[in-house]
């Protein structure tokens, strides 16, 4: 048991476990991912695709051979933590002791000896005098950054789990002056979205108010991309935009009148027989010389000159229109005025715990201070005699070598 | 502008060439005008390189070109604080030759100057793709530092001559630095897309391959520490590295389509 152990969280398992990721990773960048399964057999034919789906090579992020590699690999970051935090606090001990007890690696000329300790204290070494011996130690938080980074590595593969595991998202497209009410109550309502800014730069901004259910709390943001909303728990992100066909419809004979957005193809009717057969919104058109009709289909996102294709269908009998904004099309006792089309934002709408997201930032920040340490912050301590000095430390201090050879050498120049 | 930036990309050739000549020939006079040549393309780069900024209204890393100017430019910086410090021919036999084929293949992408797309708008925006810039100089200088450091060895220097020790060691440290940033690149990604799209990570294809890149180099890492990899090892390693860095640069725009696809 006990070798079981010491081999899951040997650092030999670790690397085997960091291979292993790679080689998922290479597969799952080279191989297009979570398609439906004709498309692996038209890109890599039939014998290919079926290995593909077999070894789920499809989803390799989501494969049960990934989840429990990751498993894996917090497994092995937890004992290996564990590990090494009562190690991490007796460092410091040890390398005094060490270096209190070290015999003279670097046997020094009196004065030389001298310089060795004036460089030293150039260098921010702070002093240590034990048995009259000089030991001069630097950077000992060193010591805490291997464990900070690999207790990071691992709360960064849980926390980072637990946030997508715990929130919620949905994608809803509302549109300008329409209020969304989510399953707890709170509000949103998108009181304008724009695609371009005053000075013509692409800029998808909603201007978003959000209530809270019982109606005490209330914000406004305009959000964008990169901006996202924060409110009572929810995010709303600027996610897409997209254009509808908009049309006022009038009843000819009780007078009533009322907008409709068009996003996509519906039948417009009171009776259930005669009305409006709504096909599709183009962005524009060009008009031949015979006069003849050509619809530009192109998604650039500007829609210069509008047309709705519908259909009119009246008395059994249906006919073609492209109508174009400011028309107005009577069928029976229904008349219908295409409208300029309106553009209306898509929303992202994620429920996420704040404690979970403050958590990640934190976790992303000790990572970050724990490398710093791990690399530029090598403890170390030197003892200093009159006979020379002894360099300890648990790397190789390479750097301080290169640095007090330079000096020793200028003293002999 | 444009002058500036051809008349870098000159200088850093002729330099790189010069220091080689000079190193080579054990010509010192020809090191010093090589230093002097890299220092003012430098100059020029750095001109260039605030020009554009200025003309493009923010800062100019927001495509392939521009990233790949910002790459060789931090190569170049780094190549002229670490001989400053360290007064060692060998740093600059290496970063020159970085900073002059990176900008080389600057030259081959499309140059115009885009309005930086919605997406991009972020205060996340410099600090994530400028330290990228800086991580990739450094992985890239290691790299080159391998090449010499194996060309030194087939000469006949023995591992341990303090000259090789001390490269070995400014390899190691040079990948350290871009490990770090690296993980600075990974982490301001994923706070970045969390407030773009939503989410921390989408094994998009770039941001696979920086996590290719990043446990790569943490084996290497680790390696060190309990196989005592160093030498001849480590310069293999540094070399073969850089490549994952460049597929991660470069291939993966050009071949693997994602969400940094505007990055091309």
């Amino acid at each position: 048991m006990k070798k079981i152990i010491r081999f899951l969280r040997s650092m030999q398992f670790g690397m085997i476990l960091l291979v292993l990721v790679i080689a998922c990773s290479v597969a799952g960048s080279l191989i297009v991912q979570q398609r439906e399964p004709m498309e692996y057999v038209n890109r890599y034919g039939e014998g290919a695709a079926r290995v593909i789906l077999a070894l789920q090579l499809n989803d390799v992020f989501s494969s049960v051979y990934f989840l429990v590699l990751m498993a894996a690999l917090c497994l092995n970051l937890t004992l290996c933590s564990i590990v090494r935090l009562p190690r991490t606090v007796k460092a410091t001990a040890q390398l005094l002791s060490r270096a209190e007890s070290a015999p003279v690696e670097h046997e020094l000329a009196p004065q030389q000896v001298e310089k060795v300790s004036t460089y030293l204290k150039q260098n921010h070494y702070r002093l240590r005098e034990k048995d009259g011996r000089k030991i001069y130690v630097k950077n000992l938080i060193g010591f805490y950054g291997s464990f900070f980074t690999h207790l990071s590595f691992l709360l960064i593969l849980v926390v980072g789990a637990l946030a997508v595991v715990t929130a919620t998202v949905t994608d809803q497209t509302v549109m300008p002056g329409e209020t969304l009410t989510l399953d707890d109550d709170t509000t949103i309502t998108v009181e304008s979205f724009q695609i371009e800014d005053d000075t013509g730069l692409l800029d998808y901004a909603s201007k978003i108010v959000m209530r809270s259910a019982d109606g005490m709390k209330e914000a406004a943001r305009e959000i964008r991309v990169n901006e996202p909303m924060s409110f009572e728990g929810y995010k709303v992100y600027q996610q897409t935009y997209g254009t509808a066909g908009s049309v006022e419809i009038h009843n000819l004979v009780n007078g009533a009148s009322e907008v409709m957005h068009l996003t996509e193809s519906c039948f417009l009717t009171l009776d259930g027989v005669d009305g409006l057969f709504f096909q599709a919104l183009y962005p524009g058109y060009v008009k031949a010389e015979d006069g003849t009709v050509t619809l530009i289909t192109s998604t650039s996102g500007a829609y210069s000159d509008p047309v709705y294709d519908v259909l009119s269908v009246a008395e059994g009998s249906m006919s073609p229109v492209l109508a174009f904004p400011g028309e107005t099309l009577t069928i029976g006792d229904v008349s219908f005025t295409f409208l300029e089309p309106t553009s209306y934002p898509g929303l992202r709408i994620k429920h996420v715990s704040t404690a979970v997201l403050g958590a990640l930032y934190a976790v992303f920040a000790l990572m970050v201070a724990g490398l710093y340490l791990c690399f530029f912050m090598v403890p170390t301590a030197v003892a200093v005699t009159e006979n020379g000095y002894t360099i300890v430390s648990p790397k190789p201090s390479t750097g301080l070598i290169i640095g007090l050879n330079a000096c020793l050498e200028e003293e002999e120049t | 502008m444009e002058i500036l930036f051809f008349a870098s990309i000159v200088g850093y050739f002729a330099a790189t060439v010069l220091q080689a000549a000079g190193v080579t020939l054990r010509k010192d006079a020809l090191c010093r005008v090589a230093r002097i040549i890299f220092a003012l393309s430098f100059v020029l780069h750095t001109g260039f390189t605030i020009w554009r900024g200025v003309a493009a209204g923010r800062i100019p890393l927001a495509n392939q070109f521009e990233f790949a100017s910002g790459f060789a430019w931090s190569a170049a910086i780094m190549g002229l604080v670490l001989y400053a410090r360290l007064k060692q021919e060998w740093v600059l036999m290496a970063s020159m030759p970085v900073a002059f084929l990176v900008l080389s293949y600057a030259a081959f992408q499309p140059m115009e100057i885009k309005e930086l797309m919605p997406a991009l708008r972020s205060t996340w925006f410099a600090l994530h793709i400028g330290s990228a810039t800086f991580s990739y100089a450094a992985f890239a200088i290691s790299g080159g530092l391998g090449v010499h450091y194996l060309l030194q060895l087939k000469k006949g220097h023995a591992e341990k001559e303090s000259r090789m020790v001390q490269t070995d060691y400014m390899i190691y440290r040079l990948i350290c630095l871009g490990f770090l940033l690296l993980t600075v690149v990974i982490l301001s990604g994923a706070i970045w897309a969390e407030q773009a799209w939503s989410r921390w990570w989408s094994w998009d294809p770039k941001e696979t391959w920086a996590l290719i890149t990043w446990i790569l180099y943490a084996i290497f890492l680790h390696q060190r520490i309990r196989m005592k990899w160093q030498g001849k090892r480590m310069a293999w390693f540094a070399i073969i590295a850089v490549i994952c860095v460049l597929f991660t640069f470069a291939g993966v725009n050009k071949l693997l389509p994602g969400l940094h696809s505007y990055a091309v």
